[in-house]
């Protein structure tokens, strides 16, 4: 139940800030058109838009760290996988999982020292420079993400462990076109 | 000595199929612990500082742009004017192909998504037409690594933010070569299709000629705008990109209505998954070219190279060789990120423009993709076509071939990619 909620929240969060970015963009560049038009001229002056871009960044930088923890879910971060396809059962199966636990690893490690930074970031009063927020809310993503991120490479793991699958991303598929596959796109074994 | 242990650590753990970004990412982590007194809790900051750029997120808006324009509707009518122009030649579907690829390619920044929008629809039509499947396959997954040379490119935004290149001048520079290799796919496809006695299409009236264009006219207005936009000065990169894509969603929603209001949170969801996925290896490839950067290894390679008087020949001769093998392991985005930091400030000592280095990273990327074992297009045009991979391999060999001369003549005659930007004063 957790789990089925954290899923849901992730792919809103990431799909919502993706739409919200784009649509500010656009709407910045819109504004910057207009402002020249003379009758338009006196309502949108007074509307200052200089925070757009930053905010845009800020959001797009959010959407990438909960974005690869998705994607550690899909299975669509890409690797070599060209020498352990080539592997017996045995040591692939120890290989990808010493890969699995490398990548647990590393979001851990970055968590914790973006944590850090964020808890030494809440002392001060330092703050973004356009929009005026406060750092440590714009930098904790980083702690937020990387955890995430790490909670996935565990979960792939353990399922890797008791079932043998891994999440794979299927390139080929593109929803809304009928492109019939019956064979795995990465399938280099049997080629 | 670094270098060594850097290089080997980092193939080592690529070896084991983790992810390409956490081996880059744990490479530093590593080396920056055991070897260095740079404090680890810099490289936190430069997760985020390392995104923090408005450059960088014209690719997620490209992204976004591409995923609309793949679902149908622009691609269809994009054939469908191109076969109405020349169809009627020898092999005239498999010109088509070609021509909508490089159309396609002028609105899209992604080599994928150009095989899956022009080559679910063409393949299944060229059977249908009496083409030989392997003909069909061996077109449009050559034509659609057009999609990255041809501007608007994602991996050309990820060599101009990672080198400090002009993105608007990589852009021009992609044009002239893209026509080029596209003519060259062209041609190898005619005299195939003419020593074979390919079928031919009737010839289409003016008429059906103008009503296909009339069609596929709002598709084709993206070009202008982008390109236009970028290169009069309206629009950065990056706005381009976000006009693109609400542009995007507008034709095919409104316009040609072949996706579902209800049905874009899927698509929005499906982009910035893709996204997030490239801005995670752009974060740790920062990290990993801050470390090149801190131990001098592009200084002392480019020391090394001018004291042993290589030439500009033989340099480019060498990062071919490079980029070529590296294509065989890697998929393009993460060659360009891992490469290009070390292989620009060995250009620029030489007196190579980074423009044309850039140019020349990109081709290299499109012989990647076409060949395996990574080479994503033959992967996708199995998917779309049901057939093997090794089969695809000897279907592609004719445009591969093509190919490869078109990599020779980039690479030694840099006046292609660079007579555009300088034409238009960009350089």
């Amino acid at each position: 139940m957790f789990l089925r909620i954290l899923d849901r929240l992730e792919e809103t969060i990431i799909a919502a800030l993706m739409g919200a970015a784009t649509l500010l963009t656009f709407v910045a560049v819109l504004h910057r058109f207009l402002v020249d038009v003379p009758w338009l001229y006196p309502i949108l002056f007074p509307i200052r838009l200089a925070w757009t871009q930053e905010l845009c960044i800020y959001m797009f930088i959010w959407m990438a760290k909960f974005g690869a923890a998705y994607g550690v879910r899909t299975g669509i971060h890409v690797g070599v996988d060209v020498l352990i396809n080539r592997l017996n059962d045995k040591w692939r199966k120890g290989v990808i999982l010493f890969g699995l636990l490398g990548g647990a690893l590393f979001t851990a490690i970055v968590g914790t020292m973006g944590a850090k930074f964020v808890i030494e970031l809440m002392g001060t009063d330092q703050v973004s420079p356009d929009l005026e927020l406060p750092s440590w809310i714009v930098y904790a993503c980083i702690p937020l993400g990387s955890y995430l991120m790490c909670f996935r490479f565990l979960q792939v793991c353990w399922s890797f462990w008791t079932t043998g699958q891994l999440p794979h991303h299927d390139a080929t598929n593109v929803d809304g076109i009928e492109v019939v596959s019956d064979k795995a796109p990465i399938a280099i074994g049997e080629a | 000595m670094s270098a060594a242990f850097i290089f080997g650590l980092l193939f080592a753990l690529m070896l084991t199929g983790m992810p390409i970004s956490i081996s880059l990412g744990l490479t530093v982590l590593t080396f920056l612990f055991t070897m260095t007194e740079v404090p680890i809790e810099s490289v936190g900051l430069k997760l985020f500082s390392g995104l923090d750029n408005f450059g960088i997120m014209a690719i997620p808006f490209f992204i976004l742009a591409g995923t609309f324009l793949t679902r149908g509707g622009v691609a269809r009518r994009m054939i469908t004017f191109t076969t109405s122009v020349v169809g009627h030649f020898n092999g005239g579907l498999g010109l088509a192909g070609v021509a909508a690829c490089a159309m396609f390619a002028a609105i899209s920044g992604s080599s994928v998504a150009t095989v899956v929008a022009i080559g679910s629809i063409m393949m299944p039509a060229m059977v249908e037409h009496g083409y030989p499947r392997r003909f069909g396959v061996g077109v449009i997954s050559t034509s659609g690594a057009l999609g990255i040379l041809v501007p608007p490119s994602i991996i050309l935004v990820l060599y101009g933010v990672s080198t400090n290149t002009s993105i608007g001048a990589l852009f021009m520079a992609g044009i002239v070569p893209g026509i080029m290799l596209a003519l060259m796919l062209a041609a190898v496809t005619w005299f195939i299709a003419r020593r074979n006695d390919y079928p031919r299409m009737p010839k289409a009236t003016f008429g059906q000629q103008f009503h296909a264009f009339r069609e596929s006219f709002w598709g084709l207005a993206l070009i202008g705008i982008v390109l236009g936009g970028i290169y009069g000065g309206v629009f950065t990169p990056t706005e381009a990109a976000a006009v693109a894509a609400v542009y995007a969603f507008f034709i095919t929603v409104f316009v040609y209505k072949e996706l579902k209001l209800s049905e874009v949170p899927k698509v929005l969801l499906q982009a910035a998954s893709m996204s997030s996925m490239l801005l995670y290896i752009i974060t740790n490839a920062v990290l990993f070219s801050f470390l090149m950067t801190h131990e001098q290894i592009p200084q002392e390679m480019a020391a090394w190279i001018i004291d042993k008087n290589f030439g500009v020949w033989t340099f480019l001769f060498v990062v071919n060789v490079i980029l070529l093998a590296a294509g065989n392991v890697m998929d393009p985005s993460s060659i360009l990120l891992i490469m290009a930091p070390i292989l620009y400030p060995l250009a620029t000592k030489l007196g190579v423009n980074p423009v044309h280095l850039g140019v020349l990273m990109i081709v290299n990327s499109e012989v990647g993709l076409c060949h395996p074992p990574v080479g994503l297009n033959l992967y996708i045009a199995s998917g779309i076509a049901k057939m093997g991979i090794s089969e695809i391999t000897i279907a592609v060999l004719p445009w591969l071939c093509a190919m490869l001369i078109f990599l020779g003549l980039i690479t030694y005659v840099p006046e292609i990619s660079l007579w555009l930007p300088h034409m238009l004063g960009m350089l």
